[in-house]
């Protein structure tokens, strides 16, 4: 009786309210694109109510027919290979901060901050000028690298401190048990730190995934990627919605089930799920 | 075979000094335990002899051979930690052949050494489970089931019984002796229960801020203990000290009277004082006594006729005292 008074009821019902409200939020723009990507260009800007059986799928073919697969391809392949090497580096670096008993630990932890917060602006020109002497300019490498400042710090700084939530005791239970320090860390800690693991990769994905500003800064033609490639939609006299609805739908798609699977792992490693 | 000797080893942590120069010989198939109050440094001089420290100074020699600068793995030890240490990501079979796999076994003779493994520790049945899945005592004991599987050298325990509640720890502790009588390896055990100390070691060593204070067997330790940081840790209750004039009485700056070489009586004594709480156990009584030398215990076989308030004469055991002169030290 008394837990179901107004005021309980009140409660409840603006929270559901303002749940709602920021539901619409978030959902109304990727419902918008949706029907942008599925209208003819002449239908574009009518109210959907107007002509509603007025849809196509000429966006879709137009973009198949275009560069923008291509785009898609590197952005996956160059943001999945500077995950990779970030974690191949990145881990064992971890380790080494999160337990060795190094004096100026602080001083590297200082670095990776500034790092992980410093804006890519400030790495753009110079990185720019080196590309140019290097000729890595619109070269996958010279992509991968520029991702790598993003992707290396991230995978360091979060697994820094996952790896400093697993007890020393386990660790110096493998070197006991006869392993060596690296199969310590590949058998024992990193299977005890997968939540953890598995964020870092995706969260090191994601960022490059979404990267537009180094892309648009290094590649030129065939490195383009996916983000960048989305410019090509836009000339100097008209807009192409249409195809920027599907391509927008194209980036996302496929970060949904990693995202389904990542969130399992996100929460568990934010939560500091690793007990011994 | 494993004989272990340290030589003079020292540690530091910067510039304290935890473990000043100590030197001690552990004979092969002894059971010695390091036992001292929180601190003092027993889980450091263990972990010196695992090589999970770097010693500052010294030698270790295991079986005869400077064992100084190998890495754990290669000592041939076993730890079982306070924490167990348990790989959470592998099942109990799994952990417990952990060792054996690191040891490029075939994995049939794993799968038969883990078998018999489970079997000395009654894990048969949690083969396939988490250690997630355990309780304390289970978790403990796959803990040494690890240890064991590889016939080590030496078995090294830091402290592995605190996490468990009363009732486990003492089963748990007869498990352990027991393994030791069947196994006859080297054990090294790491404890702050001076219980503990004098059930299972065949040797003990008291430490205290890094020292040897004195080594020796239990009963040894018990009647003929070497100062008073000693007399004090070793027995339960505590024994009796008492300075001043009726330690001078006997010759001596202090007296050490343990609470079962104290003789009671309601009528006539040495010392007068009044009971200030009489626990009643049946099999024992032990009583604590307002004095003019301060809070005395004893200890009575059976239960007696004393309570609260009663007044009672105390009288030593002049030929048991233990007699210590101004530094501590006990009188010869
Ligand atoms: N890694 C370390 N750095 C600095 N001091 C330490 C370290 N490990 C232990 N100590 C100090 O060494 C002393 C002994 O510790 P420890 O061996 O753990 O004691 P015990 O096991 O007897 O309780 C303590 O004073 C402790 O603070
Ligand atoms: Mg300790």
């Amino acid at each position: 009786m008394d837990d179901k008074s107004f005021a309980y009821r009140a409660k409840k019902a603006s929270g559901i309210a303002m749940m709602l409200a920021f539901l619409a939020f978030a959902v109304l723009p990727i419902l918008w694109v949706l029907i942008l990507s599925l209208r003819p260009a002449t239908a574009l800007f009518e109210p959907i109510w107007e002509s509603p059986t007025n849809l196509t799928f000429d966006n879709f073919r137009g973009i198949a027919d275009s560069g923008f697969p291509r785009a898609l391809l590197n952005s996956f392949l160059t943001a999945g290979i500077a995950t990779i090497l970030s974690m191949i580096v990145g881990v064992p670096a971890a380790f080494a901060l999160a337990k060795s008993r190094l004096r100026g630990k602080f001083v590297a932890s200082w670095v990776l901050l500034l790092l992980r917060m410093a804006p890519p602006v400030g790495f753009v020109i110079p990185l720019f000028l080196i590309y140019i002497n290097a000729g890595l300019i619109d070269t996958y490498p010279g992509l991968i690298m520029a991702y790598m400042t993003l992707t290396l710090p991230l995978v360091v700084w979060s697994m820094w401190t996952t790896f400093a939530q697993i007890p020393n005791e386990l660790i110096e239970s493998a070197l006991m048990d006869g392993a060596s320090l690296a199969k310590a860390l590949v058998l024992v800690v990193i299977p005890a730190a997968r939540p953890g693991v598995v964020a870092a990769a995706i969260l090191g994905f994601l960022i490059a995934w979404n990267d537009f500003f180094f892309a648009l800064i290094i590649t030129r033609g065939s490195t383009v990627t996916a983000p960048v490639s989305i410019m090509n939609f836009i000339s100097s006299d008209s807009v192409d919605w249409g195809s920027i609805a599907v391509a927008a739908i194209c980036v996302t798609l496929p970060i949904i089930p990693v995202m389904v699977i990542a969130n399992r792992y996100i929460v568990q490693s934010l939560s500091g799920a690793v007990k011994g | 075979m494993g004989q272990i000797t340290l030589r003079e080893v020292r540690k530091s942590f910067g510039a304290t000094e935890v473990i000043p120069p100590l030197s001690l010989e552990i004979e092969d198939g002894e059971f010695v335990v390091f036992v001292g109050p929180s601190g003092c440094g027993k889980s450091t001089l263990l972990r010196m002899i695992a090589g999970l420290e770097d010693i500052s100074g010294g030698q270790i020699l295991i079986d005869g051979k400077d064992a100084s600068a190998l890495p754990p793995a290669r000592r041939g030890l076993a730890m079982v930690f306070q924490s167990y240490a348990l790989y959470p990501h592998m099942t109990v079979a799994k952990n417990i052949a952990f060792p054996l796999r690191m040891a490029g076994m075939p994995a049939e003779e794993q799968d038969r050494l883990v078998e018999n493994a489970a079997r000395v520790l009654n894990l048969t049945d949690y083969l396939d489970r988490r250690p997630g899945q355990l309780s304390g005592g289970q978790r403990q004991r796959v803990a040494i089931g690890r240890a064991i599987v590889r016939k080590p050298e030496a078995f090294l325990f830091d402290e592995p019984l605190s996490n468990l509640d009363a009732a486990l720890r003492v089963n748990m502790r007869l498990e352990i002796t027991e393994l030791h009588a069947k196994l006859e390896s080297t054990m090294i055990y790491v404890t702050h229960d001076q219980v503990e100390a004098m059930t299972m070691a065949d040797k003990i060593v008291i430490l205290h801020a890094g020292r040897i204070e004195q080594v020796g067997t239990p009963l040894d330790l018990y009647h003929n203990p070497r100062n008073l940081f000693v007399a004090g840790f070793i027995g339960s209750p505590k024994m009796n000290f008492i300075s001043g004039a009726p330690a001078a009485a006997y010759g001596a700056h202090t007296i050490g009277v343990r609470p079962e070489h104290l003789d009671v009586s309601t009528e006539a004594g040495l010392w007068q004082g009044r009971v200030t709480v009489a626990e009643h156990l049946g099999s024992d009584t032990f009583l604590h006594v307002q004095t003019d030398h301060g809070q005395l215990n004893a200890r009575l076989q059976g239960d007696i006729d004393v309570y609260h308030g009663d007044t009672v004469w105390l009288t030593p055991n002049e030929a048991i005292m233990h007699r210590f002169d101004a530094d501590g030290l006990t009188m010869k």
